[in-house]
């Protein structure tokens, strides 16, 4: 009885994914003009994005992993590929509502529903399944996952960032994760595939480094939306693929702003987006800002420039300094809200709002997400003091509020539009 | 001129640093053979006790010798000599700043190749506690304030011990590793031992030797050990302010992602965390200008020469410099 309406379940949520996924799409694809032609390698990979295994593909052991905090090199360096569970699905969302208290976070609710739903491949395709003790709500879905089988690996997280016995303590715990993923794939990870790693990802940060600053120019070479699809393609996508898919558009990208196309109207509206994370299929709040005449030009969210800006770097080629030297890379410039003092997202983000010559910020809040919500009067509060207006939009997965948001959305670009006639 | 920037910025400093500290090295410890001797007074050890191989005379020794006087004496010509020194060194300190340490210091380059040489056979190192490295930096102070009270104390009496022997003559270089060890790089192994002439020569020609096993087995353990506690460091750092040479930061650029911190050989915290001082300069830097190098952010760190950039962080830089990583062990 309970097996069949499991997979039940998992044929409507199936079908659910597909439908809202292919939405997104068409949204992304056909609303806009002069999508770049090296976008087309991301749009078909998140075509196939629900299909058989979906982002599941790999012939290595696949190490789940949530949030940023999960080192990724030494993932590669012991044999495995990383794969990002965090899901942006409201199809898995609503399932997720089923073990979750009502006012918890839409991210958290969708990924433990994803997992849930297909615990009977997802189980046996992923050996591991690492949860870095970031906020409370990800924390208690460890054990959730756990009573269904899932193998789960918590990864110790201290909640102060900046001082040396928090450093330190992240450091032993990084270590103690590297001794655990070596038993997991049973590889070693040695000095030379540490380098290589390390490398590896490198490149990869170095490339998007390049398309974060294709986006301070003006005029601006490619919409937010697609530059949200790209780091999302990060979560799952072969890492090698992604730099050099994304080595081609940022060549075109670059070919476009030397022949001055832009891909909006001059005077729209540069927004930084910052607050709870874009994940596909919800790139709800992105369509809308860049349908109603904004520009997304930078953002801070944690599926995408806080996730892939920082670089590791080392002072001795030997495990003993390179294993912390990937550790401090996860801790010092993360701006995750999870932390007790979190001046650097402030202080980072005022030096944004300068840099990319931002217009307006738009926070996005998940209902029931407390980290974003609580913060953003503070950031609020700062960007007013520098005179850059901020919307704060406290929002879920499920598309009802569309409507509603639109007319906020619009309102507010208007008001950003005046102020810049205003100014002259 | 932009291209050449380009290329400085981009290159490896640490790479550069290596073949300069080798050549540095040479010239202070061999340059006497071909007739060179850059100054009495120099900001860095090019010790005296290595005899005529040297090119140059570290300034701490001519100054244990100017303030061993009758207090009375300062406001006279031989006060004046003691000025000249003073300003001698200030000069050619202000030049380089602190540079010196970094780039020409014959002990410090030492250091490096044993910390070279430990990195190669995979040793780990050792690093202090924070509250542990606040209490050390402090010794240097100590040092330098004993180096001058104890000479000046030869030829004023100290109330209730009278005039010190004369055997305290120099004494910081009875316990400096330089005068142990340097010699030993013009064959001269002289220096290596205790000199039992009187107890207070016994006390400091001892309290060298173990100072000089401490240099050498410390500089295997930590990057730069000796530095910690060098009273020419010291020295400097009253002065370093108005340093012509100087490091930049440009707070409001940094992530403090701390990837300055994590290669400082010396643990200098603040240049991860000080997002507010420019002059960044800290009294146990040497401005070797690693985190320069290790500095992903574009024009976060910036190395100026009378306000003119010199060296700086890029990302292009960084990126290259992490390309070449891991190779010849490096």
């Amino acid at each position: 009885m309970e097996i069949e309406r499991l997979e039940r379940i998992k044929k409507t949520t199936a079908i659910h994914l597909a439908m809202e996924a292919k939405e997104t799409l068409k949204k992304i694809t056909e609303d806009f003009p002069d999508n770049p032609d090296a976008m087309g390698y991301f749009y078909s990979l998140f075509h196939k994005f629900c299909t058989d295994r979906g982002m599941l593909n790999s012939s290595k052991k696949l190490i789940g992993t949530m949030c940023l905090q999960v080192p990724y090199e030494l993932i590669y360096a012991a044999g495995a590929v990383p794969v990002r569970l965090c899901s942006g699905a409201y199809a898995y969302d609503q399932i997720g509502a089923e073990f979750m208290p009502t006012k918890s976070c839409s991210l958290v609710k969708a990924t433990l529903g994803m997992l849930n739903v297909n615990q009977s491949q997802y189980i046996d395709l992923l050996d591991v399944v690492v949860i870095p003790t970031t906020c409370d709500q990800k924390k208690k879905t460890s054990d959730m996952l756990k009573d269904k089988g899932f193998r789960i690996y918590n990864l110790e997280m201290p909640s102060v960032k900046d001082t040396e016995e928090g450093r330190l303590y992240w450091q032993r715990s990084v270590k103690k994760f590297a001794l655990t993923l070596q038993k997991v794939t049973g590889q070693k990870i040695t000095k030379r595939r540490l380098v290589e790693s390390i490398k590896k990802i490198s490149r990869a940060r170095s490339e998007f480094r390049r398309l974060y600053n294709l986006r301070k120019q003006s005029p601006v070479s490619i919409w937010g939306k697609d530059v949200f699809l790209v780091t999302n393609a990060y979560f799952f996508d072969d890492i090698e693929r992604w730099t050099d898919a994304l080595t081609k558009l940022n060549n075109e990208l670059e070919g476009r702003i030397s022949e001055g196309i832009s891909v909006a109207n001059r005077h729209a509206p540069r927004i930084l987006f910052v607050g709870s994370p874009v994940i596909f299929p919800n790139l709800k709040l992105p369509i809308l800002i860049e349908q109603s005449g904004g520009i997304i030009v930078t953002d801070e969210v944690c599926s995408s420039s806080r996730l892939l800006y920082d670089f590791v770097t080392f002072d001795e080629a030997n495990l003993y300094d390179m294993i912390p030297a990937v550790a401090d890379r996860y801790l010092k410039p993360c701006t995750c809200p999870c932390f007790v003092k979190n001046e650097d997202r402030k202080r980072k983000l005022k030096e944004m709002v300068k840099e990319f010559g931002v217009d307006g910020v738009i926070y996005q809040a998940f209902s029931g997400c407390h980290l974003y919500e609580m913060e953003h009067k503070a950031v609020g509060a700062m960007l007013e003091t520098d005179g850059i207006p901020m919307l704060y939009i406290e929002t879920d997965y499920s598309p009802e509020d569309t409507g509603q948001l639109s007319t906020r959305i619009e309102a507010f670009m208007e008001s950003l539009k005046a102020r810049r006639r205003n100014r002259g | 001129m932009k291209r050449i920037k380009q290329f400085v910025y981009n290159s490896d400093i640490n790479r550069f640093r290596f073949y300069f500290q080798i050549f540095a090295f040479g010239l202070l410890m061999y340059g006497g053979y071909l007739a060179i001797d850059i100054s009495s007074n120099l900001p860095t050890f090019a010790c005296p006790f290595v005899g005529k191989g040297r090119g140059g005379t570290c300034y701490l020794y001519p100054l244990q010798h100017q303030v061993n006087m009758p207090l009375a004496q300062f406001i006279s010509g031989r006060g004046l000599s003691l000025l000249t020194g003073l300003v001698t060194f200030i000069l050619l300190f202000i030049l380089f700043n602190k540079a010196w340490c970094g780039f020409a210091c014959p002990l410090g380059t030492i250091q490096d190749w044993i910390t070279k040489l430990r990195s190669k056979l995979g040793t780990r190192y050792s690093t202090y506690s924070e509250g542990a490295f606040k209490g050390l930096k402090n010794i240097k102070y100590i040092l330098l304030a004993l180096l001058i009270l104890l000479t000046m104390g030869m030829s004023n009496a100290v109330p209730g011990i009278g005039k010190l022997s004369e055997d305290f003559m120099t004494p910081y270089c009875m316990i400096c590793p330089g005068r142990t060890v340097l010699p030993i790089f013009n064959g001269d192994i002289k220096q290596l031992v205790v000199d039992f002439s009187s107890k207070t020569k016994l006390t400091l020609t001892a309290l060298g030797m173990a100072v000089t096993g401490a240099f050498v087995v410390g500089a295997f353990a930590k990057k730069r050990f000796f530095c910690l506690f060098c009273p020419m460091s010291a020295l400097q750092y009253i002065f370093s302010k108005i340093g012509l040479l100087r490091l930049i930061k440009d707070g409001p650029k940094c992530t403090k992602c701390g990837n300055c911190y994590r290669v400082c050989d010396v643990g200098i915290k603040e240049i991860a965390d000080d997002v507010v001082n420019r002059n960044i300069v800290q009294d146990d830097c040497m401005m070797c200008f690693k985190c320069v190098a290790a500095c992903p952010e574009e024009k976060c760190l910036d190395v100026r020469f009378l306000g003119m950039p010199v060296y700086r962080s890029t990302e292009k830089g960084f990126f290259k410099r992490m390309e070449g990583k891991g190779k010849n062990g490096n």
